[in-house]
């Protein structure tokens, strides 16, 4: 039942803001955050994880509610 | 019909009366809308009577004290000085820990940490895993053995670690000593600036591989045979069967424990508050550490409150993940 | 699994000793440490500390005996003026010219994570179960939503989380006390039993209740009545689970206790001796310490795996 009310707002949403692409968007963001904060070369990198962490993981969170 | 069996009998004994039961239930065919003509609260209520304490609790003491946490991160509050002014001072707490090098450094000390915990923990409990599901003789007795590190306190362990960390009459010690020929007397794993992050990671490593190795032991027996038996009608040599197979059909399981374990490490507090607290210097000071430091002994409330938001959005973020391949592993 | 096996994925003979050996020989490496615990527990201080160290030695239960007592240095004279020496520990204590001053804390840090470990596990599993069959049986809005926030809040940093609850604490009065203690542990272990149990219950047939309810029983006698007596294995588990983490916690414990209500594991590291770690009495409350978990690690066995991902993972 659940698998028609998908079928139904599929159609309403646009190709791009389909959860699979974003979603995997927001973990890259969420892991690049990981390695800015990590890494030993920048320092300015650093300054710049927890933001970027910040959007990921907020994206994340609006995006899974977006249907397949 | 008879009554429901009284107080609390075998479960066995509840089973078979209930599946008559059910049966019975199954004979009627009528219970459609079920759910609305039982007696008593409605299924609503019930729902709501049974989560809400959960939820009330976490929310009492978990989001009210991160919300409080939040609030202090943007002020120059002191513990320690609870009477003095507090001024709201924006974000300068964020800025001073995401613009210090000192802070950038310690870390490092924490990715230094957790990359190699979890290198050498997926490649150990990875092999075990391999290995144990060869299922020789007496598997599941030495896989128990295995399993019995990970359930101990790593706090009263890692301390007990320092004592076999001695220089001289440390039982390690004296082991690689014995193997290497290098003076007892001069390995000196906690206060020698380079040996010390290996040492909190030789016990991570100790403790937490056999936790890689019980998911990987999952993943690799949740891949059906009749796969390998297909692989095995084209010829595909072990060696390709390993990676074309086992590897990929294993890789969420692995994925799961990855990700915890790099959760865990992330946070890691007790092993190495006790084992090396940080020091020498702050070689060892992971994240945690260096929290406890500006919390509980700078009391620098309103700048590590920042830091712990900081470090709280980095495990968020994870947890998201991790969920997400959790349910990937059920779906299995 | 072995028993369905065709022969072409059956290990070969010289494979599985390989693969035997091998985690055998890992297993007795990583059990060292344990029996090293062990071993030390019962030697005496000049013996622990010995070099090289020592494997073959005359136990004593001198460790145990400091791990529960604290004595004082003492002269000669006064020692052999005491009347004789009534229980072995009074004797080693003596030869090493002092004598028993008390009790010490240990007795009463145990008892405290006694009560603590039990009293959040209780909590925990009461509050996990009920909830648990919440979300398994009734469609709760936002199920997902809030059944993720319920996992992230154990997911937390404890020291992150400390810093506002130990402000919190010292507003309520609650710092170092058992009850809060009791709180906290329970906060966290929810979390973990909701999503055990949530699991355990999902495989307990609907049709059970349902067929109870036709039968003229409320939904809550029929949680009681016959949800609850299938879910016992399931409670016993995620109960255990609870137990181990309440028992092992360091970071809140040495972080908002102090003294009246301080567990055993920020406890065991004070224990010093004169010059030092007393590193017997150390390894002797490591053991008492010990002990309950590897009882319920072998109990635990099977469900392990359950445990450690949230019970989705069920072999």
């Amino acid at each position: 039942m659940s698998n028609q009310s998908i079928v139904k707002r599929k159609s309403n949403w646009p190709v791009f803001l389909r959860r699979g692409l974003l979603e995997n968007i927001a973990i890259a963001l969420i892991g690049l955050g990981f390695l800015m904060l990590f890494q030993p070369f920048a320092l300015v990198l650093y300054t710049y994880s927890f933001i970027t962490m910040l959007v990921g993981t907020v994206m994340f969170i609006i995006v899974s509610k977006f249907p397949e | 019909m008879s009554d429901m069996p009284s107080g609390k009998p075998l479960v066995t004994d509840t089973n078979s009366s209930i599946l008559d039961r059910a049966a019975t239930a199954a004979a009627h065919a009528t219970p459609e809308p079920l759910a609305k003509k039982v007696r008593g609260l409605s299924d609503r209520m019930v729902a709501w009577i049974f989560i809400a304490p959960t939820i009330l609790l976490l929310l009492a003491i978990n989001i009210f004290p991160l919300i409080w946490a939040i609030q202090l991160s943007f002020t120059n509050y002191r513990a320690n000085r609870p009477n003095a002014d507090i001024k709201n001072i924006g974000l300068q707490n964020y800025s001073r820990i995401l613009g210090d090098a000192d802070t950038w450094i310690a870390m490092q000390a924490t990715a230094h940490f957790v990359f190699w915990t979890i290198a050498l923990q997926t490649l150990i409990g990875f092999t075990l895993a391999y290995l144990i599901d060869r299922k020789f003789r007496g598997h599941a007795f030495w896989t128990t053995v295995i399993l019995v590190p990970m359930m101990l306190s790593p706090a009263v362990v890692g301390n007990f670690w320092r004592f076999l960390y001695q220089p001289q009459i440390g039982l390690f010690t004296y082991i690689i000593s014995f193997f290497t020929g290098i003076p007892p007397t001069e390995i000196e794993m906690l206060s020698n600036v380079s040996l010390a992050p290996w040492s909190i990671i030789i016990v991570d490593t100790w403790m937490w591989t056999p936790y890689v190795m019980l998911i990987c032991l999952a993943g690799l027996r949740s891949i059906p045979d009749y796969i390998y038996e297909a692989a095995e009608v084209d010829r595909a040599s072990p060696w390709r069967q390993f990676w074309s197979i086992t590897l990929p059909m294993a890789l969420p399981f692995i994925m799961l424990a990855v990700l915890f374990r790099g959760i865990e490490n992330f946070k890691m507090f007790d092993m190495v508050n006790l084992l090396t607290g940080g020091g020498p210097g702050s070689t060892t000071e992971v994240a945690s550490i260096t929290l406890k430091r500006e919390a509980f002994e700078k009391w620098r409330t309103g700048y590590s409150s920042a830091f712990a938001i900081i470090l709280f959005v980095a495990v968020f973020g994870l947890a998201n993940i991790y969920v997400k391949v959790l349910n990937k592993v059920k779906n299995r | 699994m072995s028993a369905t096996a065709h022969s072409v994925v059956e290990p070969s003979k010289v494979s599985r000793r390989i693969a035997g050996s091998v985690v055998v020989v890992y297993a007795l490496v990583s059990m060292i440490p344990l029996f090293w615990i062990l071993a030390t527990s019962f030697k005496t201080p000049p013996d622990s500390i010995s070099y090289p160290p020592k494997v073959i030695f005359t136990p004593s239960i001198e460790g145990y005996c400091n791990l529960f007592t604290t004595r004082t240095r003492q002269t000669a004279e006064y020692i052999a003026s005491l009347p004789p020496a009534e229980t072995f520990c009074d004797e080693t204590t003596r030869k090493r010219n002092m004598v028993i001053a008390g009790q010490s804390n240990f007795l009463p840090r145990f008892v405290n994570s006694l009560i603590i470990a039990f009293g959040s596990t209780f909590c925990a599993v009461f509050l996990g179960t009920l909830a648990a069959y919440g979300f398994s049986r009734f469609k709760v809005p936002l199920a997902d939503d809030l059944l993720f926030f319920i996992l992230s809040t154990r997911m937390m940093p404890p020291i992150a989380v400390a810093i506002p609850i130990y402000l919190m604490y010292r507003e309520l009065g609650l710092s170092d006390t058992a009850l809060g203690m009791i709180l906290l542990y329970t906060a966290v272990n929810v979390s973990l039993a909701v999503w055990l149990l949530k699991g355990f219950i999902d495989e307990i047939p609907r049709e059970y209740e349902e067929a109870a309810m036709i039968d003229g029983y409320t939904r809550m006698q029929s949680f009681f009545k016959v949800v609850l007596p299938q879910a016992t294995t399931g409670i016993a588990a995620t109960a255990i689970f609870c137990l181990i983490f309440a028992w092992n916690e360091y970071a809140f414990a040495s972080l908002l206790t102090s003294g009246t209500a301080q567990t055993a594991p920020p406890f065991i590291p004070t224990i010093i001796g004169e010059g030092g770690q007393d590193w017997p009495a150390v390894a002797a409350g490591t053991t008492v310490f010990l002990v309950p978990i590897l009882v319920f690690t072998i109990l635990l066995r099977k469900q392990l795996l359950r445990g450690i991902t949230f019970g989705a993972v069920r072999k």
